[in-house]
């Protein structure tokens, strides 16, 4: 469903100027029936090319390894995905829990999931760390929570037009995961004065006190906005970090967890005393606009 | 006769579902309904800090987290004792209906109405209007509803932040409050929706088109203007009643509403009830009378059915037993009931809905056309609370909790989402969540059998249906998809091996 909201460029348009044709999608496919048993089975005898194919869902495994938690026709969707890679030139896990594992590998992650190249964390899922797809790629993650809708469909487009893809160090593309969360916040001038909230409602950094990972999250949440409008940080609430591989985090979501007064994670490559050490001037050099918190995030 | 086995797979937004149906001739004579993925947030949610809740429930589902937020958020606060600003229940009410009208116009014509563009019905009269309206990213209703149904969520990111998944409403209320800013940009959007839903989706205007109280007045609307009867709505109408989806598709009889909207003296501004199908009389909802029961799913087995509060969710996988489903058997007074836009607006007592209804009954079509109603209510209602948020711009939005974290206890939320009826039993034991049970509309509606092997709705609304073409029955995905499960059916025959997909 987030993909239906991406606007640029949008899945029309994507079919429309970007020669992409959709095999097959679950929700909107409209074919004449067979299409989608003929189309597995041509792909898989090499009759159909398969550009790109694009998973959403973690993999289940369970129970006890047979992947049958989530089944296609009595047979586990897990060895359906293993095979459909084999065939495809670019492998794309769009969200969170296709790259990583996400919310359903949460612990006590009940069904057994992994990513498709990831586990949480770890390289390595479904497939192996050094599996290449025919165009010699390992899986692109487009993740998040959802992933974000237009990072979905740029990938889409930049695969289909040849554009350069350049992946970070979990396979993600850079040019959606190379800035955090906290880039482009409209409370950054309250963090950057150390005005931080305790209670939710305020017009505050949610970074100190209320779980924001905004600092530690690479996302494009707030330089290009969600639904063409805002971002969670915006309207108050805490970045979760969902496009990290460790998503959600296995402690209080809403609650900073911290050292004295604070972060134990800090913001992306910060020394510890350094940062206390900016911290305690900042406020100092606070001016009363920013300490009445006169500004509408 | 030859009797035979047919297995349908559907692949929805909530989940996988799977029918199997036994076939004598061309009739239905049995149907399982298969909940076939198992997913495990109950288990996920218990250990984990009340307020969580509110960040993993709404990834339940890609197309209606604002309604798990929202039943979240009430148990909680339910918990907690938890008082909330009414600017706070104005904008969790808008955002809900937002997300409701979102689903709404996807699944009338980007998931129903394709299904009229079936070969089958080409010699149909309607056929070649159905197709320029109808066709996968060709028709005009098909392209304007993927235009349009991009816009409305911008009023959940406004106040929260972004849909799909955000955790806006906290226990006090919500955490951005309406500015003139917000109040006019969500406007905008009700603006123009509104403007392409009189002159696509009904063409003509929203006031007088909600004036229609009867059947009849209905039925003459629709003859009194070729715009009228060559608007999307208009044109469902048409080709679902030219195929007979007036007369299928009926179910139980028993529905169930839990109400919607919380209003500022602690009511609903949709009533919940429960609508005896047997005596036609709407009683008062008690959530206490729910119980699930789980003889056909695999889950521990116990005996009867439970309250939420007592249910358990012990995955046990047996799938070579006669038990068949992911999903439990929720039932109400002990009744099999159906739950979504009709029953909905049955019970709030929509004039219009209330004389189809007594006209032909729960149909199929007059399922879809509840839906597409609601979608012209809402858009009316959110108009409304914008106003009154306008009129209330310096009220709070959000009142602090006297505790910050929620304390020991049991609680529960229930409102209407998109499908029907929602609820999630919480308790919460050493300051962490000890047990969570969420009902979701299509367990209500896709139930397997209960203990006393009572059928669920979605499968006695199969049985005893007539198929033209048992290899290829697209009569099933016009009843079920009525339901709006936003799926794609596959079938293949057991018997043979021979495989086959329902045209979507």
């Amino acid at each position: 469903m987030s993909i239906l909201c991406a606007d640029s460029p949008s899945l029309e348009e994507l079919l429309d100027q970007y020669g992409i044709d959709i095999l097959w999608q679950p929700s909107l496919s409209s074919e004449p029936k067979g299409k989608l048993d003929a189309l597995i089975e041509a792909i898989l005898r090499d009759e159909q090319r398969l550009d790109i194919l694009c998973i959403e869902g973690s993999i289940m495994t369970g129970p006890n390894g047979s992947g049958l938690y989530d089944p296609y026709r009595g047979r586990s969707k897990m060895s359906l995905v293993r095979e459909l890679a084999e065939k495809c030139r670019y492998l794309v896990a769009m969200g969170t829990c296709a790259a990583f594992g996400g919310v359903h590998a949460a612990p006590p992650n009940p069904t057994d999931c992994t990513g498709i190249q990831f586990d949480k964390k770890l390289p390595g899922g479904l497939l192996p760390a050094e599996w290449r797809s025919r165009a010699g790629a390992p899986v692109i993650n487009v993740s998040g929570c959802p992933a974000h809708p237009n990072a979905m469909t740029k990938t889409l487009a930049m695969l289909a037009s040849g554009l350069p893809l350049e992946l970070d160090h979990l396979n993600r593309p850079k040019d959606f995961f190379n800035s955090l969360v906290h880039q482009g916040c409209t409370r950054n001038e309250y963090h950057e004065y150390d005005v931080e909230d305790s209670a939710f409602g305020e017009k505050g950094c949610l970074f100190f006190n209320l779980g924001c990972q905004g600092p530690t999250t690479h996302a494009i949440c707030n330089t290009e906005l969600w639904n063409g409008r805002s971002s969670k940080t915006r309207a108050g609430v805490p970045c979760f970090g969902c496009t990290s591989p460790d998503f959600p985090l296995d402690q209080d979501l809403f609650r900073t967890e911290k050292i004295g007064a604070v972060p134990i994670n800090l913001p992306l490559g910060v020394e510890r005393a350094n940062y206390m050490a900016y911290k305690s001037l900042a406020h100092e050099a606070a001016p009363e606009r920013v300490l009445n918190k006169e500004m509408d995030p | 006769m030859a009797r035979r086995i047919i297995q349908i797979d559907l692949n929805r937004v909530e989940g996988d579902l799977e029918f199997q149906l036994e076939l004598e001739g061309r009739e239905v004579v049995d149907a399982r309904c298969i909940g076939s993925l198992y997913r495990g947030f109950e288990q996920i949610l218990i250990g984990r800090k009340p307020k969580d809740a509110l960040v993993i429930t709404p990834r339940i589902c890609g197309i209606c987290g604002t309604a798990h937020l929202y039943s979240a958020v009430l148990a909680l606060e339910q918990i907690g004792r938890i008082a909330v600003p009414p600017n706070a229940s104005r904008i969790r009410n808008l955002c809900l209906m937002a997300e409701t009208v979102q689903s709404d116009l996807r699944q009338s014509f980007l998931f129903f109405t394709a299904d009229f563009c079936h070969p089958k019905y080409a010699g149909r009269p309607l056929y070649e209007k159905t197709l320029g309206a109808f066709l996968p990213f060709k028709g005009w209703a098909h392209r304007g509803t993927l235009e349009h149904s991009r816009h409305v969520p911008g009023i959940v990111a406004i106040f929260g932040g972004q849909w799909p998944h955000s955790s806006y409403m906290v226990p006090g209320g919500v955490t951005a409050p309406p500015t003139s800013r917000r109040i006019l940009d969500s406007l905008s959007i009700i603006n123009n929706l509104t403007r392409w839903f009189e002159q696509a989706v009904i063409g003509t205007d929203l006031g007088p088109w909600l004036e229609l109280e009867s059947a009849d007045q209905l039925f003459a609307w629709l003859e009194a203007a070729d715009t009228h009867a060559n608007s999307a709505i208009g044109l469902m109408t048409r080709m679902s009643r030219d195929i007979g989806l007036h007369r299928s598709g009926f179910g139980t009889s028993h529905m169930l509403s839990c109400g919607a909207y919380c209003d500022s003296a602690g009511g609903q501004m949709f009533k919940s009830g429960f609508l005896d199908g047997d005596t036609g009389k709407i009683e008062p909802f008690d959530q206490a009378e729910i119980a699930e029961h789980v003889r056909y799913s695999w889950f521990e087995p116990y005996e009867g059915g439970r309250h939420p509060f007592r249910g358990e969710t012990i995955p046990d996988f047996q799938p070579h037993s006669n038990r068949y489903s992911w999903s439990k058997a929720p039932r109400y007074r002990n009744e099999v009931v159906q739950t979504g836009p009709l029953a909905e607006l049955l019970i709030d007592g929509d004039p219009l809905i209330g004389s189809l209804y007594r006209a032909e009954g729960g149909n199929t079509w007059l399922r879809q056309f509840a839906r597409l109603r609601r979608t012209a209510l809402l858009l009316q209602k959110m108009r409304e609370i914008l106003h009154e948020l306008a009129a209330h711009l310096d009220d709070p939005h959000f009142t602090s909790p006297a505790a910050d974290e929620i304390p020991d206890g049991e609680g529960f939320g229930l409102i209407t989402a998109a499908r029907g009826a929602l609820g999630h039993w919480v308790q919460v034991t050493d300051g962490a969540i000890s047990r969570y049970q969420v009902i979701t509309p299509t367990a209500w509606n896709a139930s397997p059998k209960d203990s006393e092997g009572r059928h669920g709705h979605w499968e006695s609304s199969l049985i005893g249906l007539t198929v033209d073409d048992p290899d290829d029955p697209v009569e099933i995905g016009h009843i079920i998809r009525s339901h709006d499960p936003c799926l794609v059916c596959t079938v293949h025959l057991l018997d043979t091996g021979k495989r086959m997909t329902v045209w979507p």
